[in-house]
């Protein structure tokens, strides 16, 4: 036997295993599923199991009604459990308990995210690699989806022990909770233990079989692994979100919180898919940040042209990717919002009206500051291109209207004021801040600096380019019609929500994010069809870029940690005194909401621990740096002139 | 004001736009690079298509775009 035929023999037996270990927690619980999906109340033989043994108590089962579906189901749990400022219940340390499983949780969400995120890039540019004509940048693409995943074996190390520290402390701090929830999940948790198991197993073996399967059916067997690694990545994350999900809604138990014996309402809580998406999206973004920070700190270390070269393009691919879940990341964080105001008004108005309304103040600045970054980077970035001089007088301009977007997306209706300060202004409306803040005014603004980051894209895609096509002046000019009336159109709803009332201005804004897609997936297209055959006026000299643009990409991570970090705690303490939403209530002294300030310095120094910690990562990452794949050394771009494809 | 309220006038614009610009990339296409006709044509498209957004977007959620006009 070859050594060929060998390898991919061993390679579908890999696939083979991995799709095996893929399902096989799904044929373990078939029976528990069948059977109702067990019992998940704490202590106890399962409730079917009763029922056979005892068929007079099963003639008197006790029924309840799903909280959240409204259907009838057979009550399968015990209560949820109503606890008391105890260390029965509450045991603790010389120290805030919350604080301490704050921390765990944010740590293990910021790696989690990664080492999600990561593989999909992965799979992304590895299948560009494969489907590209041009050899040198087939190997360029290969080069750096294990570059990617070199990383992020690192991290996953860290994910793991992270989860680890994050079990213990729930089980030391808050067993009651913790007894509840797992009895309540306990059809799926191993499903989800042996899902980690499966992705642990696949990981290693795209890893470490890089090399081995770089050509031919090989390099399609190894890439079709990463589609079973993000598969089963996704299916964990949608499993850790069903359990957030059922404490912000809880469905699939009555009100005392009894199980009812149907996981899947569990699991699908009226939260459930919202929250997917814009975790997706959310973790696509911040993994994207992150790997471009590494590039960028790479880049910075770089001794010679073609390293900084490599981690400049590096660089850019991943901000693209970071930037391209970033734009959709706003609408479907506006879903969320939408989902969480049907759910329960109340809780809407606690998170942007109330109690949490600062936060979002916070979190619109930290949004203008990711929209401005990735702005800043591209203009930095043209530099590197001959031709897109021509833009450069424009910039001016954009910037102004950014800062007009930022400006209005950042005002608030109201302000924070002391009684005194209140009684001398005569009210909470400011007679100037009153007028402005509103959420039409709002969306004007944010969908406007999205209108621009895709204008600066485009800008940047047609940077060394000259459109070559017999329509091409018809075609700059219905762009630039047609983004000047987006502009206005996004500005006329912004300023006609002023006119109406609030019950008809709520709708506007799914005009003006219609508007912005619009631009973002007609203009793209589009130019695309513009460039094709474009004349060029020079290649990118990848890694001639300034070192300012670096420190963009490392303040678009640290902007995107960040705003994890916040928008993490707002939708955890919404819940307010709360374990479980309306069903299991948070007796520990801990159950109130801190103030905006110790939450910024708590967010602060989960942001500094995991930029530390993530550091060592990268260093880890150079030091594996000359095991990269044979022959995989990459072409000095700049310098040898090749198709500028980005 | 009620041909302009109406999402049937608006249709018809983005509509002669689209023909006209067909027609012309069919019967004379040198037209698309005179810049009165491309930014006419252009302006038409984009002002016809951004109004039916706002009608038919805030329609699917059961409200009236044209709510400041009609009173």
């Amino acid at each position: 036997m070859g050594r060929v035929t060998r390898n991919k023999m061993l390679a579908i037996l890999a696939l083979g295993a991995m799709i095996g270990l893929l399902l096989l927690p799904i044929f373990v619980s078939m029976p528990a599923l069948a059977g109702g999906g067990g019992a998940p109340a704490a202590g106890g033989p399962p409730p079917d199991v009763a029922a056979k043994a005892d068929k007079s108590e099963a003639a008197k089962v006790e029924k309840g009604r799903d909280v959240y579906f409204k259907t009838e189901g057979i009550v399968s749990g015990a209560p949820a459990p109503k606890t008391a400022d105890n260390p029965q219940f509450y045991p603790r340390y010389n120290f805030e308990s919350r604080v301490l499983l704050w921390f765990a949780n944010q740590q293990h969400l910021y790696y989690g995210s990664f080492v999600l995120a990561v593989p999909i890039f992965c799979m992304i540019i590895e299948f560009m690699g494969i489907v590209s004509k041009d050899k040198a940048m087939a190997k360029k693409y290969d080069q750096l989806a294990y570059d990617f995943i070199k990383i992020s074996l690192t991290a996953y190390s860290l994910t793991a022990i992270l989860g680890g520290i994050l079990i213990f402390t729930f089980l030391t701090l808050y067993p009651a909770f913790f007894g509840y929830l797992s009895s309540i999940f306990r059809p799926v948790m191993h499903i989800y233990a042996l899902l980690f198991v499966a992705e642990s197993g696949t990981i290693y073996i795209y890893y470490y079989g890089w090399d081995r399967m770089k050509e031919g059916l090989l390099k399609w067997i190894h890439a079709s692994m990463s589609i079973v690694l993000n598969v089963i990545g996704t299916v964990l994350m949608f499993l850790a979100n069903s359990w957030i999900g059922f404490m912000m809604s809880p469905a699939g138990v009555d009100e005392q919180g009894r199980y009812l014996g149907n996981i899947w309402h569990v699991i699908h809580t009226a939260l459930w898919n919202p929250l997917n998406v814009h975790r997706l999206l959310g973790n696509m973004a911040f993994g994207g940040g992150v790997v471009a920070a590494y590039a960028a700190y790479r880049f910075l270390a770089s001794k010679t042209d073609e390293e900084r070269a490599h981690y400049d393009w590096m660089g850019y691919i991943a901000m693209a990717i970071g930037v391209a879940f970033l734009i959709p990341l706003p609408f479907a964080g506006y879903w969320l919002m939408r989902e969480v105001y049907a759910y329960r008004q109340q809780m809407g108005i606690t998170l942007m009206g109330g109690l949490l309304a600062w936060l979002f103040i916070i979190q619109a600045t930290m949004i203008g500051i990711l929209f401005l970054s990735s702005n800043y980077y591209l203009w930095q970035a043209m530099g590197r291109m001959r031709g897109a001089e021509k833009y450069q007088r424009y910039i001016k301009y954009m910037v102004f209207v950014l800062v007009c977007g930022f400006l209005i997306f950042i005002t608030p209706h109201t302000m924070v004021m002391t009684p005194a300060e209140l009684k001398a202004m005569g009210g909470q409306q400011h007679p100037v801040l009153g007028n402005y803040g509103v959420m039409s005014a709002k969306n004007g603004g944010i969908n406007v600096i999205i209108t621009t980051t895709v204008l600066s894209f485009i800008w940047y895609q047609r940077g060394n380019k000259v459109p070559v096509v017999s329509w091409a002046k018809f075609g700059n000019i219905f762009m630039g019609c047609f983004f000047g009336l987006a502009y206005a159109n996004i500005i006329w709803l912004a300023v006609y929500g002023y006119y109406i009332p609030a019950n008809v201005r709520v709708g506007l804004s799914v005009p003006q994010v219609a508007t912005t897609l619009s631009c973002l997936f007609f203009m793209t297209a589009l130019n695309l069809v513009m460039l094709k055959g474009a004349k060029q006026s020079g290649p990118i000299e990848w890694g001639k870029i300034s070192v300012r643009s670096q420190y963009a990409l490392i303040m678009l991570a640290t902007a995107f940690t960040w705003m994890m970090g916040l928008m993490g705690y707002i939708r955890s303490s919404v819940r307010l005194f709360w374990h479980v939403n309306e069903i299991m209530r948070d007796n520990s002294p801990w159950a109130y909401t801190h103030t905006t300030g110790f939450a910024a310095n708590m967010i602060s120094f989960n942001v500094l621990f995991f930029w530390l910690t993530i550091l060592f990562v990268f260093f880890l990452a150079t030091l594996g740096v000359k095991k990269a794949p044979a022959e995989a050394k990459v072409p000095v771009p700049g310098r040898v002139p090749e198709p500028a494809t980005h | 004001m009620d041909m302009i309220t109406s999402p049937g006038f608006w249709t018809t614009l983005l509509l002669l736009g689209v023909i006209l610009l067909v027609g012309i990339v069919i019967k004379k296409k040198a037209l698309l690079s005179n810049t009165y006709v491309a930014v006419g044509i252009s302006l038409l498209i984009a002002v016809a298509y951004f109004h039916l957004v706002d009608h038919y977007l805030m329609d699917m959620q059961g409200l009236d775009y044209w709510y400041l006009f009609r009173k």
